[in-house]
């Protein structure tokens, strides 16, 4: 038979699987969208209670705990001293506290922020596009992501000093 | 032995054409190849005996993995297959098709342990687990290869055929006539062609032999089915591209332009409504007992925006390109993009009050101002006092401390904490809580809360005139928000397959033999279904030739199923 036949096999295999492996790849690692435990943290661009607009990218480099919290979940609250203190000890070791208000207007986020005296940077996520892409749904979430921008744990309910201390000592290593 | 018996099986006919390996009949003349003790009665007529492209004598990897694939018994397997894993799916609801669900607990809570094993043997999300996928994809495989494998051989068979074809050929038909024939071969050749021709036939001959053939094109229409499967296929692997498909539920509050995410569309529901049948329009047994809707209807304004687009800091601009009144099964479509009404709810939701500062004492009114719930002024002026908002409460409640705390972000008891300063107050101001709704009042005892804060003579109250200074966002709408830009393509695979099953099922490729030698007529017919038609063909058209043969007497020993 045709001498041609051997190139025509291997492009066809080849294209096969290509698209083969796209589909079956995209199945297994972009499969619910929800971002998991070892995945790269989604991008965010969001309005700082600053007045300037911030995204993730910012931080390069940095570890980072991203905390989404509401002024009315009361474990959110009761968490925010812990936060704090932690981002009072580790801020200048290359570690950064972000919180993301979910969905409350400039006013209530301020007089929070003011009543419980807290000054990491606060991001207001009025649209809820931060949270339908970190794919949260009871609060408080927390994020820590590593300095390469990758999630190494994600903490659902409130945090404790202790704990959290723990946790951004092994995100530092 | 028997492999080395095929490596040097002779594939060089009697009539001098060089065969391929694996080809069962000559591709010129049609004698059977091969020993004669493994021919059957009638010959193998699938790709008329040309060997497939798989076939080869010394199969490489790659050769292997293109036998694997060009195999149809591999496809069925792959088919079963399939179709179990795709059964596996329908056991319970696929996370899919919940809204807002913990699939961990879900499944559990609601089916028990069989649940909680579906769940975590991932069947709950089947159709877009890799297993199913890579099922998918070899099934998408095997009918590329398997087509490739087939086209071109069986395209060679039918475009190069001999006109004079082997006895063995002739004979070893399903249909097969052998008679004698009084007249010159080429004389009786050209009287049966008219007839031929007058049934539909392509006739070509040479000398005493004949090849009437039609309807070839049929043979294609698998052919066809593969191309458009594969077309089919490729568009529902396109699904999970970015931006071919999205497929979400929004809640659309009346009145508010409202951003659909990971688009840059924007939709404002300008009023939706909700008609009930009344009683009266009710078959009896429902009067009293149900409340049926007649109609939902949102009126939609679709907006893209235009510039200053995903930059929190700045407002986007926004341009309306499209405006429709979505109801069940009219949605609103643009572009791809396609708006179903999905629910509602009739909870009306305060969006600003316009109260008036009054001093009770005097009985003036100073100022109107609008008060928006979200985002509200911080510093109001009202005649000559100055009203600071402090504090902002939209869901009033007490924690455990008795401190005043917001219980949700949902207005649904909105409370204002106001300092007014101005004449006849102290100098530090006065400190004032303003419940925008009645209820609220009442139940918060807004009265005795200022009367601690203000003392008993203070004179300012706060008040709304009417109802038309209250603005409510009167019910939500929730809309089924789709994008799929694969769904034409998955239109055009099936519309495709669907040729392709007509041209395979309404038409039959016939094909007529015949060779008139020394007295002898040899015919030999083939049709790939539609025997008994085909049989009646030919003895119809030997009539015409004044030839009568008994339709039965056709049948070599195949049954003619």
């Amino acid at each position: 038979m045709g001498k041609a036949r051997k190139p025509i096999q291997i492009v066809i295999l080849f294209l096969i699987v290509l698209v083969g492996g796209y589909a079956i790849g995209s199945s297994v690692f972009g499969g619910s969208g929800k971002p998991e435990e070892g995945s790269k943290a989604p991008s965010i661009d969001l309005l700082g209670l600053d007045g300037v607009g911030h995204t993730l990218d910012e931080y390069k480099g940095k570890a980072i705990v991203l905390n989404f919290w509401g002024s009315w979940c009361t474990p959110c609250v009761k968490e925010m001293p812990a936060l704090q203190a932690q981002w009072e000890k580790w801020k200048d070791k290359d570690v950064v506290v972000i919180g993301i208000n979910v969905g409350e207007d400039q006013m209530t986020v301020e007089n929070f922020v003011k009543q419980v005296d807290i000054d990491f940077p606060i991001l207001m996520d009025t649209g809820r596009d931060a949270v339908r892409s970190y794919g949260i749904s009871p609060l408080p979430t927390t994020f820590f992501i590593n300095a390469k921008g990758k999630i190494d744990n994600i903490h659902i309910g409130q945090l404790d000093l202790d704990s959290l201390d723990d946790q951004i000592g092994k995100l530092v290593d | 032995m028997s492999e080395r018996e095929a490596f040097i099986t002779n594939t060089k006919c009697e009539c001098g054409h060089q065969n391929p390996v694996g080809t069962v009949l000559c591709e010129a003349c049609g004698k059977p190849l091969g020993k004669e003790s493994d021919w059957g009665d009638n010959l193998e007529m699938r790709y008329d005996g040309v060997a497939r492209r798989s076939q080869r004598v010394n199969p490489s990897i790659i050769d292997r993995v293109w036998n694997f694939f060009s195999s149809v018994k591999i496809a069925i397997y792959l088919i079963v297959l399939t179709l179990l894993g795709s059964m596996l799916g329908t056991i319970f609801p696929q996370e899919s098709t919940f809204l807002n669900i913990d699939a961990s607990s879900y499944y559990k809570q609601e089916y028990g342990t069989a649940g909680d094993i579906y769940y975590k043997l991932g069947l709950s999300h089947t159709y877009e687990s890799w297993w199913f996928v890579t099922l998918l994809v070899m099934i998408g495989a095997s009918l590329v290869i398997c087509s490739l494998d087939r086209v071109l051989p069986l395209y060679k068979a039918l475009t190069r055929q001999k006109i004079r074809k082997h006895r063995q050929f002739l004979t070893r038909q399903k249909a097969v006539l052998v008679t004698e024939v009084q007249e010159e071969p080429e004389a009786w050749v050209a009287r049966v062609v008219q007839p031929m021709r007058k049934k539909g036939y392509r006739v070509k001959t040479e000398g005493g032999a004949l090849l009437a053939e039609k309807h070839r094109f049929s043979r294609w229409g698998p052919y066809v089915i593969h191309i458009g499967l594969i077309i089919f296929l490729l568009a529902v692997l396109a699904r999970g591209l970015p931006g071919l498909n999205m497929d979400q539920h929004l809640a659309f509050p009346q009145g508010e332009i409202t951003q659909i995410p990971d688009t840059t569309y924007y939709l404002k529901n300008e009023k939706f409504t909700v008609e009930f049948y009344t009683d009266d329009e009710m078959p009896e047994e429902f009067r009293g007992k149900k409340i049926l809707p007649k109609l939902f209807q949102t009126k939609a304004v679709l907006y893209k925006c235009t510039a200053d687009c995903g930059d929190p800091t700045k407002e986007p601009q926004l341009t309306e390109v499209t405006t429709h009144d979505i109801q069940v099964n009219s949605p609103l479509d643009y572009k791809g993009l396609k708006a179903y009404q999905f629910d509602y709810d009739l909870t009306p939701v305060l969006r600003s009050v316009q109260p008036a500062l009054k001093n009770s004492t005097t009985g003036e009114t100073y100022g109107k101002f609008k008060l928006d719930m979200k985002n509200p002024q911080r510093t109001i002026t009202a005649g000559p006092y100055t009203l600071t908002l402090k504090e902002k409460y939209m869901d009033f409640g007490l924690n455990e401390d008795g401190q005043p705390i917001s219980k949700s972000p949902y207005p649904n008891a909105p409370a204002f904490l106001f300092l007014i300063q101005g004449p006849d107050l102290p100098a530090e101001g006065q400190q004032y809580f303003y419940f925008p709704k009645q209820v609220d009042k009442t139940q918060f005892q807004q009265v005795a809360i200022n009367d601690k804060l203000g003392g008993s003579s203070r004179f300012l109250e706060l008040e709304v005139d009417n109802m038309s200074d209250v603005d409510f966002s009167e019910s939500t709408t929730y809309l089924n928000i789709r994008i799929d830009r694969a769904m034409p393509f998955v239109w055009l695979g099936a519309a495709i397959v669907m040729l392709g099953l007509v041209l395979g099922f309404y038409w039959q490729h016939r094909r007529i033999w015949l060779t008139v030698t020394n007295g002898e007529l040899i015919l030999g017919g083939h049709t790939n279904k539609n025997w008994f038609g085909f049989r009646r063909e030919i003895v119809s058209i030997l009539e015409k030739v004044d030839m009568v043969v008994d339709e039965k007497s056709l049948d070599n020993g195949g049954g003619l199923t």
